[in-house]
């Protein structure tokens, strides 16, 4: 299978035995029971207890569950590191030493972690570098700072790591540490937002609002971190909100997991709709893939380009965030491309499905939209060539007007003025005579010739000035009706021509028909061209009647032709052809 | 008897202009193209055009449009169209609701002189020329239990020769019978046809084509 080469399917993922997580799971138990026992044995304040042992729980097993169905993304690891580490910040609240020491370190770390979830949600990788960046100086500081804080003395007396005494220093240090850190937390959400609206994602959009609502999370940090350095003071109800809606996050991110889950259910429903491989595959892929702006392309290796399900050559978007294309193919060559919401790309294992489901509809589609290229390439070639016909029959029709036409009628004219110069008795007049007849013979077989090669009224005049003529030129009264309003196409003008001019020609010569009826309408962005006459029909529309040029001539434009001759009951042929 | 002529085929204009010439009309513009017949529709105003019906730039209807603009702007001016063909749809477009003062012919029609100067003094009078290809193109039809069929051979002849825009004078000529007999066929004809006999030789050649093509 070939990987999507604008979105390669991840596959660094750890894979961890269900063992492993069950183990992570009871581990994580087993802190959240410790961090509520410690609480309770010092007297940590409940609701920040109960708050802070949330998270520890939820992470913790919410991480499990991500990385349970979802191995191929990180987000599972990182989500079970967040929940570790606000565990091992409540350790801050024992009165050991030690302990209180290690719950000092780790005080500020969940808060990047938690900020790293937020910004690699939901396949555990960071996409930018601005991201990158920004948590790399979380983490200095949440990590570095802070150890260095407790290495120079800071963060009360007697602490465990103390090197020096520098209290003073390390307060303006821990300042600084708390002001960078809400700096990071608020460009996370920043970047968040950013990515919210550039994205502007149709799916699961409920989901994703509901994620950033838990974002606003990290504002109330910063604004708790800040009013820390600058004010002096708690502010135990933002505390909890902050703490109430990141703990609440998690519950957000799994049901996203879940809703890929159930996305698998969709993949059944397309396998039972492929059984009968509907025309347009585009509706049940975009129902499986719940995305309604999915377009399927088809690699047309012979025409070297992308075509749509009719074989229509279109050009794959570029991979700007506003869409994203998944390949599909074997080996080197592509034979499909998938153009879809890029939120998809958070579903690797939906699109994997959908892709394997699809296959050989797929592969049905492109031999369909190959052959449907094909032929229009063949009506192409067909058009040219009746074009360059045309206009090769068009060029000699002008050559013989400008030409043999013109030099005779000039030469009957100076014959013309021979005459009327000789006298009355001369005997040169019959021969004159003569020699005009013979001229006056030559013309009108030069005019049936180039009448026959082009009609130059048709170029010149238009579709009811020549069919007007041609009507009147037939064997057997016509009665004609002409509203196509004013000048067509060209080639839509002379095959249209050459149907009235075929059929009637037909008439005289098959029909015994004592009249027709030509009738040549505009509707619903065609030319439709009806000719009808009261002979005797059974005409055979295969030989003799030249009705076999004219459905070329139609079928090249995109029309159709087609005739009705039953026995005894006239003869109908009917032309439709699109002039937009 | 002042004519202009608007012909791009050097060759014929300095032929048509001879012949013209020769028959005691002054020639008093030879035009090239439309525009130049467009400029010569001034006074004193020639009392007829000849206008070949493929003019420059594309050759397409530039002469028609011409000769159009001429019947309309200009009503005394009559206009004699020339053309390698003949076509009905061209010929009802120049006659629309009136066959005064216009004449529609082949352009081999120059070749018999007095002929094609009677129908250009006819054009200049006023009066019609319609080529007899026209005529006799609808007359060839096949029809059943059609009044044309119970025209005789001689009343076909008038028919097409009316239709052409002969006056009763003209076709007493040109058939050698007396102008009293052209009379009789005449009514005659309207009355198997059915069409009102009244008017201007003009007027009825647009009713016989009318019928015709009806």
């Amino acid at each position: 299978m070939l990987d999507d080469r604008h979105h390669p399917t991840s596959s660094i993922g750890i894979a961890a035995k269900p063992l492993v997580l069950r183990a992570i799971a009871v581990a994580g138990l087993a802190a959240v029971i410790a961090s509520a026992a410690l609480a309770a044995a010092t007297g940590h304040a409940v609701l920040h207890a109960t708050l802070m042992c949330w998270i520890v729980l939820s992470y913790v097993l919410s991480g499990v569950l991500a990385w349970w169905h979802r191995p191929d993304s990180r987000i599972g690891a990182l989500m079970i590191l967040a929940g570790f580490a606000t565990f091992l910040a409540t350790l801050s609240w024992a009165g050991g030493q030690v302990p209180h020491a290690i719950g000092q370190a780790f005080d500020l770390v969940p808060v990047a972690l938690i900020l790293h979830v937020f910004l690699a949600y939901p396949t555990g990788r960071l996409r930018g570098r601005l991201e990158r960046v920004l948590l790399t100086v979380g983490y200095t500081a949440a990590i570095g700072a802070q150890l260095a804080v407790m290495l120079l003395g800071g963060l009360g007396p007697g602490q465990v790591l103390t090197m020096t005494d520098e209290a003073a220093w390390a307060g303006v240090l821990h300042d600084v540490e708390l002001v960078v850190i809400s700096g990071v937390a608020i460009g996370g959400v920043v970047v968040l937002a950013t990515r919210r609206r550039a994205e502007g994602q149709p799916l699961r959009r409920s989901l994703s609002l509901l994620i950033d609502s838990f974002a606003l999370g990290f504002i109330m940090i910063a604004f708790l971190l800040l009013a820390g350095v600058f004010e002096g003071r708690p502010f135990p109800v933002v505390q909890a909100v902050a703490l109430a809606a990141l703990g609440l996050a998690p519950i957000a991110f799994v049901a996203g997991l879940l809703t890929a889950r159930l996305a698998r259910t969709a993949v059944g429903d397309l396998l039972l709709a492929l059984r009968a491989p509907p025309v347009d595959l585009r509706e049940p892929l975009a129902r499986a893939l719940r995305d309604p702006s999915l377009t399927i392309a088809y690699w047309l290796p012979q025409f070297g380009s992308w075509a749509d399900q009719d074989g229509r050559p279109v050009v794959l978007p570029p991979d700007d965030g506003r869409s994203a294309v998944t390949l599909i193919g074997t080996g080197v060559e592509p034979m499909a491309a998938l153009v879809h919401d890029p939120a998809l790309n958070d579903e690797p294992e939906l699109l994997d499905a959908v892709r394997a489901a699809a296959w050989i509809a797929l592969e049905n589609g492109r031999l369909r939209a190959e052959q449907r290229a094909h032929l229009d390439e063949l009506r192409g070639s067909r058009a040219r060539v009746i074009e360059a016909g045309q206009k090769e029959r068009q060029r000699l029709e002008r050559d013989l007007h400008d030409g043999a036409q013109q030099r005779l009628v000039a030469l009957s004219l100076d014959l013309g003025l021979l005459e009327s110069r000789l006298d009355t008795d001369s005997a040169a007049r019959p021969v004159l005579a003569q020699a005009k007849r013979e001229i006056a013979l030559s013309l009108d077989e030069l005019r049936d010739l180039a009448r026959g090669l082009h009609p130059a009224v048709l170029s010149a005049h238009g579709l009811d000035v020549a069919l007007e003529s041609l009507a009147a030129r037939a064997a057997v009264p016509v009665r004609l009706m002409v509203d196509v309003g004013g000048r067509l196409a060209e080639q839509v003008e002379v095959a249209a021509y050459y149907v009235v001019c075929e059929s009637l020609a037909n008439v005289a010569k098959h029909a015994q028909a004592t009249a027709a009826i030509v009738d040549v309408v505009r509707k619903d962005g065609c030319v439709v061209v009806e000719v009808v006459d009261d002979g005797i029909g059974g005409a055979d529309t295969e030989r003799g009647t030249g009705l076999r040029g004219l459905a070329d001539r139609v079928e090249a434009l995109d029309g159709r032709l087609r005739v009705w001759t039953p026995l005894r009951a006239g003869t109908r042929v009917r032309a439709e052809i699109p002039c937009g | 008897m002042r004519v202009a002529i608007a012909e791009d085929s050097v060759l014929l204009r300095e032929g048509l202009a001879r012949l013209i010439g020769d028959a005691g009309f002054e020639v008093v513009a030879r035009c090239g193209d439309a525009d130049e017949l467009r400029d010569a529709m001034r006074a004193p105003l020639p009392d007829v055009a000849i206008v070949d019906i493929r003019l420059p730039p594309t050759h397409s209807d530039e002469g028609l449009r011409a000769a159009l603009d001429i019947r309309a702007g200009h009503p005394t001016v009559g206009v004699l169209v020339l053309s390698q063909y003949v076509e009905l749809g061209l010929a009802m477009r120049l006659l629309a609701d009136s066959a005064e003062g216009v004449g529609y012919l082949l352009k081999d029609r120059i070749s018999d002189v007095p002929d094609f100067i009677g129908a250009l003094r006819r054009v200049a009078a006023g009066g019609s020329a319609i080529d007899p290809v026209i005529v006799s193109t609808l007359l060839s039809k096949r029809r059943d239990g059609d009044p044309l069929a119970r025209l005789t051979p001689r009343e076909r002849e008038v028919l097409e020769l009316m239709a052409a825009g002969n006056s009763n004078q003209g076709i007493a000529d040109r058939l050698v019978i007396t102008l009293r007999a052209v009379e009789k066929y005449v009514s005659s004809i309207f009355d198997k046809l059915g069409i009102p006999s009244s008017g201007s030789d003009s007027r009825r050649v647009l009713a016989v084509l009318l019928y015709l093509r009806s």
